[in-house]
């Protein structure tokens, strides 16, 4: 088992805790689905068996594949912003959360092939069209114009695949240009080949960030040309830019006052902002809104634009506490202050604000709805297509939030829940039957309770206070603090010292596109307590992130083929 | 029903063999595209029988399991009693055949997902603690692709009928293969561009050739970037050649002449589009238009072997008239679960359209289906446990006589699932030793559902 994804808390098939480091990251151990009382998450964990936590060691490199959303910008970067991307390319992958561990270990369908070969010569004939070619950097004379296809692709290439592209790689994509121009006569229909060719080559889809020894000859290090790429992939999400290539080629980005001041100036750039979303896009589940079901005889506020409003409030609401305050992200759970559209006031009963598009919005003082646990993005995601569900959302606060670990459901289980009826009008009465089973008692004990607490919300997220013509009662604890209502819970959980060290991990988890490994536990409790005492921004934390060595070291890659590991499974 | 001779695969020798031997010393060579070896120098079709026509093979996936009490027939044997859930499939009730009692063996850590992988790979899930977990082996639909898959322009074809589906056809670990859930991307990639019905004629195309030239190019590309990976990532950077392959030689075929096959015509274009109507998928009529496409592909052979996804495995979608999303109605649903069964009944509804548009295609002495098997099955035995005991399993078609249609075999002894995939396998004509690993794996397939 060379690269353990160790979860932290590793828990066997018996509940048994085999190891448990970090508790000082907020991991939460829970012994599996099984008999017994509910575990008491307060102040007592179950006993761990706390080890040193081992000296770092980087984890080696793998090839990552562009997402979708990656793709599009580099295309977008090499071409111009006016480039329609096509929308038929390779799924992206979710693991351990995250599209971007998902691009470390898939690879390209058959089909996939097919989609990015007709990408490439669609973005290819658009590119060339004669309104298109304002990109280009000379205009050839005729078909056979070598010296000027040779100064269109140089930088092209360059950007395209990251590095300045080696002289045979360059000759090879001339003299195919050239074939062309030769068959077809035209010099813009030639280049399609080349630009086509740069597009599908794996030197474009495939980032392959492999490392090179480092200066003292002890270890290895990404070079800095690869750092340039690790850099605008995280901080931007897309390729670098031709200074950063030149920061990299310069060998700038393999120091630390050079990372420093790379970083600082990516961070500075609006690239930043859209990067930011895409993070909290993966982080949070909010693709899921691209395509929700919700039954519109129950919902009838329900439709597909409700749900890109909804992500568009909270993608604005993290930019505006992020970037324009740069404040405690924590403050993200307890802000009155919003984005809404004409869709999102509605639904909340507030004034729009504005006609066309959103407007910065303070939600009333008094009212039962604040920060990110009232945005109906999450509410929706987290809810079934015709009801709620207090399950789910307390699943989500659980592990996307706290980071804690909850053992799947046990199979062969019956989970049927008793039908809603006039002794069990709301979903708490009808949740009590998983209390009452022992079986689903130890996990549902540390998910529904919390989840309750967002019951006013029904499953777009409107405002309601009874169920059934019950009363809701939306009381409930999360970790041992009792909490009046959804507000309160908000104030909870910016108050809980584990929301910072799970917020730092996700980061981490999302910077270096692969799960924590052992090696980088205490690395990663480091940037906690530095992201602590640097009052929780998340700037401070990305450029943390960027100068640990997590980020900027790597190990060879291992002789045999460890994908198919089986750890975890136990 | 077609009786085995030395020529079928079986029998020991493969169909080029057979071929060469049918043609005798006509000019058959390696090189030809592997479609002209079922016609002769003038064009024409030789008489279409089992031993001359590809079998096919269909992977028909539900998500959500059974009703046991509902789906397995009260009696076994041939002229079985259609079970409620089998109604719809009365018009071609000597076409199927039920396997029921049989018992999926490689384990259950996640639920929909272990039955799903563990049947179809006959292998344990790769589990990375949660609920993470691939596949750890490449899904029956792939093993036969594999050995059946170059003959044709797509080696396979992945279809969905909802949308947004993780993949449940795999080539091996971390390597999913997404679902096309859209008739008319469907339509553009099989009768788009690439497709020449029988009769058309080809037109010369300089830019195929450069095309081409593109794709060499990106194959040197991928070979110097393979030296320098470690082993796990030259597996996927070999994945991504495979299709780069895959791609090039179905643009070399472009040029060729079609083959001049009788049930083969260019469909209408199915619609560019299938809203939801309140809320609710079109799943109907995506289907249909699907199935349609489908038979047609099959009947112009583009391909051999598919996979078609009704609905991913746990999917919550809304049917018409259920008051909640499926999976949410098989766990909550009480008693008889009418609803759970209403839906399930429109599921094999729509199977039954699938089928009926395999079955209309004409082909030689018989039709499409008898010329290929489909197997239908799902995620789980009962949805509401995630069961894996009594795994709900039916065939359809006798693959050119090698499988019993009409019989409901219920194992008497909780035997490994993994025999029906080695059964179609065999079917299929290929020869394997074992299917599956760890306690899925088996040697033997299901002789009860084989042609003696």
């Amino acid at each position: 088992m060379k690269r353990p994804s160790l979860a932290i808390a590793r828990i066997s098939a018996r509940g048994r805790v085999l190891a448990v480091a970090a508790l000082s990251l907020g991991a939460l151990a829970l012994p599996a689905c099984e008999e017994g009382p509910p575990p008491d998450l307060g102040a007592a964990a179950p006993a761990p068996t706390v080890q040193p936590l081992p000296p770092f060691e980087a984890v080696p490199a793998s090839l990552t594949r562009l997402t979708r959303s990656q793709y599009g910008n580099l295309v977008r970067d090499l071409f111009g912003a006016g480039v329609v991307v096509p929308a038929r390319l390779e799924p992206d992958v979710a693991q351990a959360g995250f599209f971007s561990v998902g691009a470390g270990r898939t690879s390209i369908s058959p089909r996939g092939v097919e989609q990015y070969e007709a990408a490439a010569f669609d973005i290819a004939a658009q590119v060339l069209r004669p309104e298109g070619r304002g990109w280009l950097a000379c205009t050839p004379s005729g078909p056979e114009d070598a010296a000027c296809y040779r100064e269109i692709l140089a930088p092209l290439t360059r950007r395209a695949w990251r590095r300045t592209p080696t002289a045979d790689e360059l000759d090879g994509l001339v003299a195919l240009a050239l074939d062309a121009g030769r068959t077809l006569g035209d010099p813009f229909e030639a280049l399609a080949f080349p630009v086509a060719q740069l597009l599908q080559s794996p030197h474009f889809l495939f980032r392959a960030e492999l490392g090179e020894p480092d200066a003292d000859g002890t270890g290895r290090r990404y070079s800095s040309v690869e750092m340039a790429s690790r850099l605008a992939f995280f901080l931007w999400n897309t390729g670098p830019d031709a200074a950063l290539l030149d920061a990299g080629e310069a060998g700038e980005l393999v120091t630390e006052a050079g990372l420093r001041a790379a970083a600082e100036r990516l961070l500075a750039d609006p690239r930043a902002e859209a990067a930011v979303r895409n993070f909290f896009v993966e982080h949070l589940g909010l693709m899921a809104l691209d395509d929700l079901t919700k039954d519109p005889t129950v919902f009838v506020h329900a439709s597909p634009d409700l749900a890109l409003s909804a992500r568009e409030e909270t993608l604005r609401t993290l930019a505006h506490v992020i970037f324009d305050l740069d404040t405690d992200v924590r403050t993200l759970f307890t802000t009155r202050t919003t984005f809404v559209d004409r869709r999102l006031a509605a639904l909340y009963g507030v004034p729009a604000g504005a006609q066309e598009g959103f407007a910065q919005v303070e939600l009333p003082a008094d009212g039962p709805r604040a920060g990110l646990l009232g945005h109906a993005s999450v509410l929706m995601v987290n809810a079934h297509a015709v009801s709620s569900s207090a399950t789910r959302r307390g699943a989500f606060i659980r592990k996307a939030l706290l980071c804690d670990v909850i053992p799947p459901p046990p199979a062969d289980v019956d989970t049927s829940l008793p039908e809603p009826s006039g002794e069990r009008p709301t979903m708490r009465d009808r949740l009590s039957s998983h209390a009452a089973n022992p079986t689903c008692a130890g996990c549902h004990a540390i998910m529904d309770p919390i989840g309750l607490g967002l019951e006013q919300f029904d499953g777009i997220g409107r405002f309601r206070t009874t169920e059934a013509g019950a009363t809701i009662d939306p009381t409930g604890d999360v970790d041992g603090v009792f909490f009046e209502d959804a507000r309160a819970l908000g104030e909870a959980l910016a108050a809980s010292d584990k929301v910072g060290p799970c917020l730092v991990k996700r980061v981490y988890r999302y910077a270096t596109g692969h799960e924590e490994t052992l090696g980088e536990i205490a690395e990663i409790d480091r940037l906690a307590q530095r992201f602590a005492s640097q009052g929780h921004r998340l700037q401070a934390l990305l450029l943390d992130v960027v100068l640990s060595p997590g980020f900027r070291t790597v190990a060879a890659a291992a002789d045999t083929d460890e994908t198919p590991s089986g750890e975890g499974a136990l | 029903m077609i009786i085995k001779t030395p020529g079928t695969t079986r029998g020991g020798l493969t169909r080029r063999t057979l071929l060469r031997g049918l043609l005798g010393s006509a000019a058959v060579t390696v090189g030809l595209p592997p479609l002209e070896r079922f016609f002769n120098e003038s064009g024409t079709a030789y008489a279409a029988t089992c031993e001359a026509l590809p079998r096919r093979f269909g992977l028909f996936f539900w998500a959500n399991g059974s009703l046991p009490e509902f789906w397995v027939p009260p009696d076994t044997g041939a002229g079985f009693t259609l079970p409620p859930l089998l109604e719809p499939m009365a018009a071609l009730r000597e076409k199927i055949s039920v396997v029921s009692g049989t018992k999926v063996l490689t384990g259950n850590p996640v639920a929909h997902w272990s039955g799903a992988g563990g049947f179809l790979t006959g292998a344990p899930l790769i589990t990375r603690g949660g609920e993470e977990y691939t596949f750890a082996a490449p899904t029956l639909d792939q093993v036969i692709a594999n050995e059946v898959g170059s003959a044709t322009r797509f080696r396979s074809l992945e279809v969905g009928i909802e949308r947004g589906q993780p993949p449940i056809s795999y080539s091996g670990p971390d390597a999913g293969n997404p679902s096309e859930t859209s008739p008319a991307a469907l339509f553009d990639r099989v009768f788009g561009g690439g497709f020449v019905a029988p009769g058309e004629q080809v037109e010369a195309d300089p830019k195929l050739r450069l095309r081409r030239s593109v794709l060499d190019a990106v194959m040197g590309d991928a070979a110097r970037l393979k030296a320098r990976l470690g082993a796990g990532d030259q597996r996927r950077l070999d994945q991504h050649l495979t299709g780069i392959r895959d791609l090039e030689r179905r643009i070399a075929r472009l040029q060729e002449a079609p083959p001049d096959l009788a049930a083969c015509v260019r469909p209408e274009a199915p619609l560019a589009a299938y809203p939801d109507e309140a809320g609710r998928p079109q799943l109907q009529a995506i289907n249909r238009a699907m199935a349609d496409l489908m038979a047609l592909t099959l009947a112009c052979d583009q391909t051999r072997v598919f996979s078609y996804q009704f609905h991913r495995p746990v999917s919550n979608a809304l049917f018409p008239g259920a008051s909640m999303g499926h999976h949410q109605l098989t766990h909550d649903e009480a008693g008889s679960q009418p609803e759970v069964k209403a839906i399930l009944l429109q599921i094999m509804g729509e199977l039954s359209y699938l089928l009926g548009a395999l079955d209309a295609v004409q082909e030689g002495d018989g039709t499409l289906l008898d010329h290929m098997v489909v197997l239908a099955t799902s995620d789980c035995s009962r949805g509401r446990t995630h069961t894996l005991e009594d795994y709900p399993i039916l065939l359809a078609g006798s693959c050119c006589g090698e499988l019993r249609t009409g019989v409901h075999y219920r194992s008497p002894s909780s035997e490994n699932a993994s025999r029906v995939p080695m059964t179609l396998a065999r079917a299929m004509g290929l020869r394997p030793l074992t299917f599956g690993a760890a306690e899925g794996e088996v040697s033997e397939g299901l002789s009860a559902i084989e042609a003696g």
